[in-house]
Order: structure tokens, then C-alpha cells, then sequence
């Protein structure tokens, strides 16, 4: 199957600042992928040179097998929702829903009213006069009724309550079911979202320095927690991610553990949970949940 | 799981001149400010002229009367609609780019679209003013001498000779306006400071050039020899330079916040 995206060697400097370093990634068709990582780590910089928007200093970037760069075959196909997105002043929602079918031939405008009325939408009121969170719905309205076979949404939600971030959730997975797409979600939302993902891209200080399965990134770390000696001596000899402890109990977080390790853990009355995709980023990534966090 | 196809292997059946016509209607769309508000101030601008000739009319007879009435060919109450159109490029850059690169519109289709629809505009407006311009001969200067559309710049000759001075007047102004926003578009004010330190560098030079040689003599002489028609018959050159120019800007600008 040919990638949906293939990211060879890519670059992008503004003056000093190197927003996107050597970076090489594939993205298959039809997955949930999420672009993660700090504020001004490189997401908005990516998705903008992936979508033609910005210029690459230099490396390769195909998409659907060529360049997006003033390719409106290529173009056609995509949909790239950014919290940042100007939509002309003079308009209102709905205009801005009368003229979004002309560019996107799956366009889909009953379920674009059904996404108005979910999130409540003023569509008669101007641009202008829409709260942060009323702006960023239009955003997401587009980005599902659109139905591109390669949807970008970066940081769709700004503002948006939680209810409302829930229905853009469960109407993006129903709709992905229906119509399978490939989209990319980038967030620092990440447990909201974790179900959501199937494939995991993390980039930090413009290097990608997490590209895998949701699945397997999950499986990938484990927390045990029980009496402090008993804890230590079984994680003796692993990579330990993560340590914290109150009185005489502790919990490590420790790489990957195997079936009979879990049950070696599970006699010696240890207990074990799953590491969340945030916790297990955060630590990857080296920052303090904290810092992560605040640059949310 | 059968009825279930993938919509990226769907067909896209999108020519280049559908995508660039879908561009054009995006500058119609709610296009109020670009169609309607101009309309609506040069009819106050009309307004006010109206009550001035009334009153001068009210106030004068006979060969005074037709003194006036000549002075008035030099009207220059209908200049604001041209500059006007300037803002409306520029305006219409500037708030259209982003949201059609958000809409996966390649900057090439946006920038053709948009100049199609530039020239739409111009041949409605350029066609009003014909219009009006015979409605201001036919009724002798609204009835009371009064001159607008028919002031001395435009001339008076036959209809596709009028029809082309406004035409190409709006052109110029059009597609300088939009040279101009998509400067501002690429390198924001910077750009645009530079450019109009340019413009007035350009100018400068000229009418030093102009006074230095004692040449505004011949300058005149070439504005009343070439005629209206002429004049802005030359104007096409600026106005073609100025779109070439904007296309070439713009197909390396980013949208940025």
C-alpha cells in the first residue's frame, strides 16, 4: 500500500531556529495518527509543509506519491484545520460552510448541520463576534464533513468545553468508521485523545523522537507499586522510567514486562498498572509532567 | 464491511478552470463591502453634489449658469470609487488568502480566481459609470447642469470608448491593489513601507527629472494629445506589470498569523 505521507530527511529553518531538524516519517492510510509534543516543538511547522503552506528548507515530502507544494491534485485531497485559521472577516459560519464544498468534493452538509446543531453553533452570527471556542467548532465542522482522505487538525479545540471536545472525539471515531480516512490530530491533550490514536508521533525541539504503534507504546512500560523492598528487588537491573513513593510504599515505572514476569510480579503480590500514553510521553520526552503540562 | 471504500482512492474530477472559478466566488460571497457599500457611498457622494448644483442653480441664471456647468467637467467627485477599489484588493487579499489555503487552494488558483473577479468587478463598475454618464447627458446634468460621470477625464465619445476608460481605470486600480496586498501578505508592513519608500523614491526622481529638463510642458502636452482613451490606454502597461508582479509575490507567500 502506498503511504499516505513520506517524510524524508526534512528541514525547515526560520533565520536561526531549526522548527523542523532532519526529520523522516512515514504515515499509512486509513490510521488514526497523533502529532504530540510541546508548544512550539514543531507541530503547527510540520503540518503547515506537509499541507504546502510553508516551504521546506530542504528534504522530501510526498504526499499520496508527490509533492503537496502548489499541487492541487494533491491539495484536493486534504483538509487542514488549524486553531490558528483566519477566515475572512466579512463572513459568517455559514458562509464559511456555502463555500468549503466547492474545494472538498466529499463534503457531506447534512452532516455538517448535524455538527452545528451538536455544538451549537451560531451560524448568523459574523466571524468576528465568535468566542474562541464557537470559532474553533467551525474548525472542527469542516475538518469532519470535509470527509479529506487526509485530514489535519492541529489543536482543534481551543476553547472548547469538554462536552463539546467529546462529541468532536465520538463523531471523528464514528465517521472514521464509516468513511476511513487518514487523519492527524495533534494535541497536548493526550489522555483525551489516547483512545483515540492507533499510531503515535511524538516531536520535540523539531526531531521526532517517538514514531510507533499506540498499541505497542502503551504495552511498552508498566507501573508496580507495592512495598518498597519487595518493588526494588523486583525491579532490580531494568530501566526505570519513572520512581515515586509515600512512607514505605512505592511505585516504579520500569520498561515492557513479559507474561511470566507479570505473573513472578502478581505472586509476589505486587500490583501492576497500565502506563497512560501522557505519563509514558512525558517521561520519554524527559520533561517533568509539570512543565508538559503548563506548555498546554 | 463491503459497502465500506476508502475515499482517498475516490475520483477527483476538479479541472483547473472549475478550481479556479470556485476561487473567483469566494470574492462574492457576502461581497457586500466589495459590491454594495462603494454603490452606497458614491450615491451620498452623488447626494451631495446634487444639492451644491441645486444651490448654485438656484442661485444663478443665464450664462453663469453654463460657466458653472463647464467648470464642473473638472469634477473629480467620482475619483473616491477608484481608490476605493484599491482598499477592496487589498482588503480581499489579505482576508481571502489564508482561509482559501485552509480550503487546500493552490496560491495559483487563488491568485487567477481572484483576478477574474477583479476583472468581473471592473466591468460591472466601469459599466455603471457608462451608464450613469448617459442617464447625466440625457437628463442635462441631472436637470440642473450638474457633472459627474461625465467630467472631463472620462470624455464624451462613443459608448465602448467610455465603457473602456472606467473599465480600465478599475483594472489599473484593481490590480495594483492587489500587487500591493500581496506584499503585504508576503513580507507584511515591512514590505509594504519599503514599497511605498519606492513608489515615493520612483516619484520624486520623475518630477525632478520633469523640473530639472522644463519638460512639464511636453508632460501636459502628452496628457492632452494622447486624449483620455490614451492615457489610459497606457495604463494597461502598470496594470499587466502589477499583476505579473503579484503572481510571482504571492506564489512564495505563507499565510501566517
Amino acid at each position: 500500500m502506498t503511504p499516505a505521507v513520506e517524510v524524508t530527511n526534512l528541514n525547515k529553518r526560520f533565520g536561526s531556529v531549526h522548527a523542523v531538524n532532519d526529520v523522516s516519517f512515514t504515515v499509512t492510510e486509513n490510521k488514526i495518527y497523533g502529532l504530540l509534543g510541546r508548544n512550539g516543538a514543531g507541530k503547527t511547522t510540520l503540518m503547515q509543509l506537509l499541507t504546502g503552506q510553508d516551504f521546506a528548507t530542504s528534504g522530501s515530502i510526498e504526499v499520496f506519491g508527490a509533492s503537496p507544494v502548489e499541487n492541487a491534485a494533491v491539495l484536493q485531497r486534504l483538509c487542514f484545520i488549524k486553531e490558528s485559521q483566519r477566515y475572512p472577516d466579512n463572513f459568517k459560519p455559514r458562509h464559511v460552510f456555502a463555500t468549503a464544498p466547492w474545494f472538498f468534493s466529499h463534503w457531506d452538509a447534512d452532516f455538517a448541520e448535524r455538527l452545528v446543531d451538536e455544538f451549537r453553533l451560531p451560524v448568523n452570527r459574523p466571524i468576528k463576534k465568535l468566542s474562541r471556542g464557537q470559532l474553533s467548532a467551525v474548525g472542527v465542522i469542516v475538518g469532519l464533513a470535509s470527509r479529506a482522505p487526509l485530514t489535519f487538525f492541529d489543536e482543534p479545540y481551543l476553547g472548547l468545553d469538554a462536552v463539546a471536545r467529546q462529541i468532536f472525539y465520538d463523531r471523528l471515531l464514528e465517521d472514521y468508521a464509516e468513511h476511513p480516512r487518514t487523519v492527524i490530530l495533534s494535541t497536548h491533550l493526550i489522555d483525551e485523545v489516547s483512545d483515540l490514536l492507533e499510531h503515535v508521533l511524538v516531536i520535540d525541539e523539531g526531531r521526532i523522537i517517538i514514531d510507533e504503534d499506540a498499541e505497542e507504546l502503551r504495552a511498552s512500560a508498566t507501573t508496580v507499586s507495592g512495598l518498597r523492598p519487595v518493588v526494588d528487588e523486583f525491579v532490580h537491573g531494568r530501566e526505570v522510567l519513572h520512581r515515586a513513593g509515600i512512607g514505605g510504599l512505592t511505585s516504579v515505572t520500569v520498561r515492557g514486562l513479559s507474561v511470566s514476569e507479570r505473573e513472578a510480579a502478581a505472586s509476589k503480590s505486587l500490583e501492576l498498572a497500565p502506563v497512560s500514553l501522557q505519563q509514558l510521553i512525558v517521561r520519554r520526552t524527559g520533561s517533568t509532567e509539570k512543565e508538559f503540562e503548563q506548555s498546554a | 464491511m463491503t459497502t465500506m471504500t476508502s475515499i482517498a482512492t475516490a475520483p477527483m474530477t476538479r479541472t483547473a478552470s472549475s478550481r479556479i472559478w470556485n476561487a473567483t466566488r469566494l470574492q462574492f460571497t457576502n461581497a457586500w463591502q466589495s459590491i454594495g457599500l462603494p454603490w452606497l457611498i458614491l450615491g451620498i457622494i452623488f447626494l451631495a453634489n446634487l444639492a451644491i448644483w441645486l444651490l448654485l442653480y438656484a442661485s444663478t441664471s443665464g450664462q453663469d449658469r453654463a460657466d458653472i456647468s463647464k467648470g464642473l467637467q473638472y469634477s473629480g467627485a467620482t475619483s473616491y470609487i477608484f481608490v476605493y477599489m484599491l482598499i477592496v484588493a487589498i482588503q480581499a487579499i489579505n482576508r481571502t488568502f489564508p482561509f482559501a489555503l485552509g480550503l487546500s487552494v493552490t496560491r495559483r488558483d487563488f491568485y487567477l480566481g481572484t483576478s477574474v473577479a477583479f476583472v468581473i468587478f471592473s466591468v460591472i463598475y466601469g459599466g455603471g459609470l457608462t451608464l450613469l454618464s448617459y442617464v447625466e447627458q440625457g437628463t442635462g446634468g441631472w436637470g440642473v447642469g450638474g457633472r459627474m460621470f461625465t467630467a472631463v477625464y472620462y470624455g464624451s465619445g462613443p459608448v465602448w470608448q467610455r465603457l473602456f476608460v472606467f473599465v480600465a481605470i478599475f483594472l489599473f486600480f484593481f490590480f495594483v491593489g492587489m500587487a500591493s496586498a500581496t506584499v503585504y501578505v508576503r513580507w507584511k508592513s515591512t514590505g509594504l513601507v519599503t514599497l511605498g519608500g519606492v513608489f515615493l523614491a520612483i516619484s520624486v526622481a520623475f518630477i525632478a527629472l520633469a523640473t530639472w529638463s522644463k519638460s512639464w510642458a511636453r508632460v501636459g502636452e502628452w496628457f492632452a494629445t494622447s486624449g483620455p482613451v490614451g492615457v489610459v490606454a497606457w495604463s494597461l502597461i502598470p496594470t499587466v506589470i502589477a499583476g505579473v508582479v503579484g503572481y510571482v509575490i504571492l506564489l512564495r507567500a505563507t499565510p501566517k498569523n
